[in-house]
């Protein structure tokens, strides 16, 4: 890792700087607090994948002693939560936990007795339960305004795809399938909403950004966006999870105006996973044109998301006809997309968005072409890569780029070529790429800001929206003040996690945090030392650019740090300031946005290989090792990037092998960490990092992404481990001992290879 | 998910705790660590009037070898101190495997041996908080003649996922269950009904108070399949006992749980590889007599034919060990 002279914070190992806290227990997040008078909510959700609602009677409830409000649709009629759903169910139920009704008590215990006396009524309805059946000619239709249960589709093309079929001497189809994905996250879903005050709604949660829950809760009560109050100390874990309100928020936040009291809402263990919003079952269908001599002239995605009973979250339909483009250098890009309505739970995205499932697919799928033309994958990746400068079909410019370095890495340090084909039976290697932008505009800005303020003791509070989720972000702004002011992070006090305190700033997803907010954190401390600077100056008589800030000193640049008359400690320069003759309090503002009207300004790109090992006889797989390397502009804190690695290689591997919410009926039948088989930490197989680092000329000091990058390669590296150890694409993830158990002795009665 | 209202007893002796059982009025609830029964009260499948706890027994305490080579665990035996025991890390270290394999430490810290052998049956269509099973509607064990597992099956058929029963079967070990009518013994195989829901012999009015092992120098082979390394219930487990050593052994006893409602004594492969032998051929035969012992399976947690694979690779892979293994 590049480590330049003039940086003295930037690169440093940094421990995070409330890693004491957090683990001694002291860390405050939402289930902790609790305010004078406080309530507890329960929600009444729908027994049903489908029915109509005949009745709801919730008289025997509101009388119940220590009932203090108890609210249905009548209560809101209005009330919208995505854009054909109401809040609360209207005439309807679409899915197995629906909400329906809910509580507000002075005891968690009266809550849930009075659930049960909410008498609802219900008529059965037809119900599609699986992504299958939706698309099957007699399946119901779901709502009216679905014909075939499609919701919405999306469809893209990039040059002239059926002219580079046309062009191609090799075109290759295969299909893939993910399952129902929970985003596991540690701190279960709750919100605490405050509105005895019907002109301001404080809600205390978990969130990966205030603004967009601010909006939404505004709207939903029509109220200023400014008048609604996001809190979120401390969060844990999102993977997606947490972009947007979701009903509980405004369920909370109407008990709590109808009862004049807070109330709080925790998930139970299971009703998280009809919270959850993970993703849905999806469907992909791989089409890729090559020539003989192995270019890529064509790429072709079709997948179709289950959405669940409402379109919540239709972004994730459209991400892909981007991401296809960011990889190889094409002629021509075609993706067909489309949402469909299901009897179940909504659904969203999980760690690695849409990306990652969709790699494990697509990288399998890759590796396939190359493979029938005879080609190692590794050299067909590198062979198709797209090198920096490079101007996508999609509109996308790499300014920087280092996709073929994290092939070349991890082919030389895996020991590739000498293991690729030659391993024994039932040992796998498998290669994966990927691309992640960082940050991205997709409404109006992209826009993150940042204050500083410096006391007259030289401490410096950094005012910041970024969620710490876990992944270190408040540390490295803390990083960053430090370095643009000289001093130390310990040095740095963050106050985060408050929409009436901290400047705006849209949150941590899109890979924006140490991008954007990085930047918006950068311009703030340079302009607290430009004022810093413009006192010190004078004083040391040469001009303020002429200063050089660092170990918590300033001097006169080319000069030794301590040279008398010549230098300061920052605490001497902010006393000069503070008690000179303009008594100047400094405070620094930084505001960023990317200035391109829409897409990113930046991606990160990497590569990684896994080697797995398959039990033919038990079809359990070991993951073994995984090499991964991720450029990513500049590593600001190598120890939180290898966080980062870590625990994407995990949570890739997760998904790929273990994770699924096994459905019945449209009921999850794993509710529970018990059951939702995530491996342990005892799984996590030896991962070699590699740093690469191509200084991006927009992102802070160079930085990149490490976010969400890596999990995505993890996902495509082990699926196509696990397919070269069994010797075919396993058509599904995950990749369960008893899907490969099939698999083999489907190739052993065929008298395929592996043999043994 | 917060506990049902109920009362708490914690008797000083036996007698006193057997009274209560006989004497309580309502539902009354065995309570060991209450790793099991404290989670299902949670989820509103257990509402007892009373939970008696036994936990402190002075009777069912203590390890013990007796004058005739036995080894006696008392039930409320912590798992946590039977994975420590010298006398039973020395001479029966597949049992402690066993019991090291039960959940994690946290849960061994409070789960004890009576607990875990009286572990209730679980199915997924069960094992749910009120709500979810609300929504699916009742069961044969939640009310209803209906079975979500098997369509028209007449008895339940949740799984008995208990770590620790099929090493002790495997051993022949009794159990003592004590009532205020006074005491039995019977062989742990006998405890257990194929019957998710009367899952075990136990009387209403009786308490399990020890484990007696017999004196044995046979092998011992414990083995148990999981998605994850610990902290879970397994897919499947096998216990396998043989004397003799190597490839010969006269006389076996396999064991396979979690497949099943009640833990499955294997006679048949037993009986052909004490024949044949531990080689290829008595393993060939063994593993050919398991569909029949086996009988129909569900698809709770893992699909039926997964687990009459994963019942083969279990006997393959513990008698494989076995032929290492000297007497």
């Amino acid at each position: 890792m590049s480590k330049p002279e003039d940086l003295s914070v930037i690169g440093r190992r940094q421990p995070r700087l409330d890693g004491f806290e957090k683990v001694s227990g002291r860390s405050v997040f939402t289930d902790d607090i609790v305010l004078p008078g406080m309530l507890h909510g329960r929600i009444l959700r729908s027994p049903h994948a489908r029915a109509r609602i005949i009745r709801i009677d919730v008289s025997k409830a509101r009388a119940l002693p220590g009932v203090k409000a108890v609210v249905s649709n009548v209560d809101a009629p209005d009330m919208l939560f995505s854009e054909k759903q109401p809040l609360l169910a209207k005439g309807f139920v679409h899915y197995v936990g629906e909400e329906v009704a809910a509580v507000a008590a002075t005891d968690p215990l009266i809550a849930e007795a009075a659930l049960d006396l909410i008498e609802v009524e219900y008529e059965v309805l037809p119900a599609v339960t699986s992504l299958r059946r939706a698309q099957q000619l007699d399946a119901p239709q779901l709502h009216e305004w679905a014909a075939g249960n499609v919701a919405l589709t999306h469809e893209k093309d990039f040059g002239d795809p059926d002219a580079a079929f046309a062009a191609s001497d090799l075109v290759i189809t295969d299909e893939f399938r993910s399952p129902v994905q929970h985003n596991t996250l540690a701190e279960l879903h709750v919100a605490l909403a405050d509105f005895t005050n019907p002109d301001k709604l404080h809600v205390w949660t978990p969130t990966q950004g205030a603004p967009m829950y601010q909006m939404a809760l505004a709207k939903a009560f029509g109220l200023e966006t400014s008048q609604v109050r996001i809190v979120y100390g401390n969060v844990g874990g999102a993977f997606t999870g947490r972009g947007r309100a979701k009903p509980h928020h405004f369920i909370a936040a109407l008990l709590s105006r109808v009862a004049g009291k807070p109330v709080k809402i925790k998930a139970t263990g299971d009703e998280e996973f009809i919270m959850f919003r993970g993703s849905g079952e999806t469907q992909y269908r791989f089409r890729t044109g090559v020539t003989r001599d192995g270019k890529i002239r064509a790429l072709e995605a079709d997948v179709t998301f289950d959405a669940g009973a409402h379109a919540e979250w239709a972004m994730i339909l459209w991400l892909p006809a981007p991401y296809l483009n960011w990889l190889y250098k094409v002629d021509a890009v075609r993706y067909r997309g489309r949402f469909v309505y299901t009897s179940t739970v909504p659904k969203g995205s999980h760690h690695g968005g849409i990306f990652g499932r969709l790699s494990a697919g697509w990288m399998q799928h890759l590796n396939h072409v190359a493979e029938e033309l005879g080609m190692d994958p590794a050299e067909f990746h590198r062979k198709n890569a797209i090198d920096p400068g490079h101007h996508a079909l999609d509109g996308s410019d790499f300014a920087s780029c280092g996709l073929k370095e994290c092939i070349d890495r991890v082919v030389e340090r895996s020991g590739w070529k000498a293991k690729y084909g030659k391993l024994p039976p039932y040992r796998g290697i498998g290669i994966g790429i990927g691309a992640q932008a960082s940050g991205g505009k997709n409404a109006a800005n992209d826009t993150s800001a940042a204050m500083i303020r410096v006391a007259d003791d030289g401490v410096v509070t950094l005012y910041t929206g970024i969620p710490d989720m876990g992944q270190g972000s408040h540390t490295v702004m803390a990083m960053i003040t430090a370095e643009v002011l000289g001093v130390e992070p310990e040095d740095i006090r963050i106050v985060g996690g408050d929409s009436d305190i901290t400047p705006f700033d849209w949150g941590a997803f899109s890979q924006r945090g140490t991008f954007t907010t990085g930047n918006a954190v950068k311009l703030a401390a340079e302009d607290a030392r430009a004022q810093l600077a413009g006192i010190v100056g004078p004083l040391l008589g040469v001009a303020a650019t002429d200063l050089k800030f660092a170990h918590r000193r300033v001097w006169v640049r080319g000069e030794t740090p301590d040279a008398t008359g010549r230098s300061f400690s920052f605490r001497e320069a902010i006393g000069k300031a503070f008690n000179g003759v303009q008594g100047l309090a400094i405070m620094g503002r930084g505001s960023f946005n990317s200035p391109r009207p829409s897409g990113s300004l930046a991606y990160s790109f990497g590569a990684q290989v896994a080697e797995v090992e398959v039990d033919p006889e038990s079809g359990a797989v070991k993951v073994i090792k995984v090499t991964a390397a991720h450029d990513l502009g500049r590593a600001l804190n190598p120890l939180a990037v290898e966080g980062q690695l870590d625990g994407q290689v995990f949570s890739g591997m997760s998904q790929v092998l273990y994770e699924e919410c096994r459905m019945d009926g449209g009921q999850i039948l794993n509710p529970s960490r018990l059951e939702y088989k995530l491996p342990r930490t005892y799984e996590l197989p030896e991962v070699e990092y590699i740093l690469v680092e191509t200084i991006d000329p927009y992102g802070p000091f160079g930085a990149k992404e490490v976010g969400e990058g890596p999990i995505v390669v993890t996902m495509a590296a082990v699926a196509n481990a696990v397919a070269n150890a069994v010797g075919e694409m396993l058509p599904q993830i995950p990749m369960t001992p008893w899907r490969l158990l099939r698999v083999i002795r489907h190739r052993r009665n065929h008298g395929l290879a592996p043999a043994d | 998910m917060l506990l049902p209202e109920h009362d708490f007893v914690k008797p000083a002796t036996l007698a006193e705790g057997l009274a209560v059982l006989r004497d309580a009025p309502g539902d009354v609830r065995l309570l060991g660590g209450g790793t099991d029964v404290v989670f299902n009260m949670r989820c509103r499948l257990l509402t007892p009037d009373t939970l008696l706890s036994l936990k402190d027994l002075p009777e069912l305490q203590g390890i013990a070898v007796l004058p005739d080579g036995s080894l006696q665990l008392g039930a409320a035996c912590r798992l946590t101190d039977l994975v420590a025991a010298t006398v039973l890390t020395e001479r029966y270290p597949a049992l402690v495997k066993a019991f090291r394999a039960v959940a994690s430490r946290h849960v061994r810290n409070l789960a004890t041996l009576g607990g875990n052998l009286c572990l209730d049956t679980r199915c997924w269509f069960t094992n749910q908080t009120k709500e979810w099973r609300d929504a699916k509607g009742p069961c044969l064990k939640t009310g209803k003649d209906v079975c979500h597992a098997i369509a028209g099956a007449p008895v339940c058929v949740a799984l008995n996922n208990a770590d620790s029963p099929p090493a002790l079967i495997a051993l022949e070990a009794t159990v003592t269950l004590a009532s205020s009518r006074g005491e039995r013994r019977l062989g742990l195989q006998d405890f257990y009904r194929e019957d998710g829901i009367r899952h075990t012999v136990l009387e209403p009015d009786e308490i399990l108070t020890r484990v007696t092992i017999p004196p044995t120098t046979d092998r011992l082979v414990f083995l148990k399949e999981t998605a994850r390394q610990g902290m879970d219930f397994s897919y499947g487990a096998i216990a396998v006992r043989a004397d003799g050593s190597g490839a010969t052994a006269s006389r076996l006893r396999i064991v396979l749980g979690s497949l099943t409602t009640a833990p499955r004594l294997l006679a048949g492969a037993a009986e052909r590889l004490a024949v044949l032998g531990l080689g290829d051929d008595g393993l060939d035969a063994a593993c050919a007599t398991l569909r029949d012992e086996l009988g129909p399976l569900t698809n709770l947690y893992s699909p039926a034919a997964y687990k009459r694979e994963l019942a083969r690779i279990l006997l393959r892979k513990a008698v494989l060990e076995l032929r290492e293994m000297q007497a």
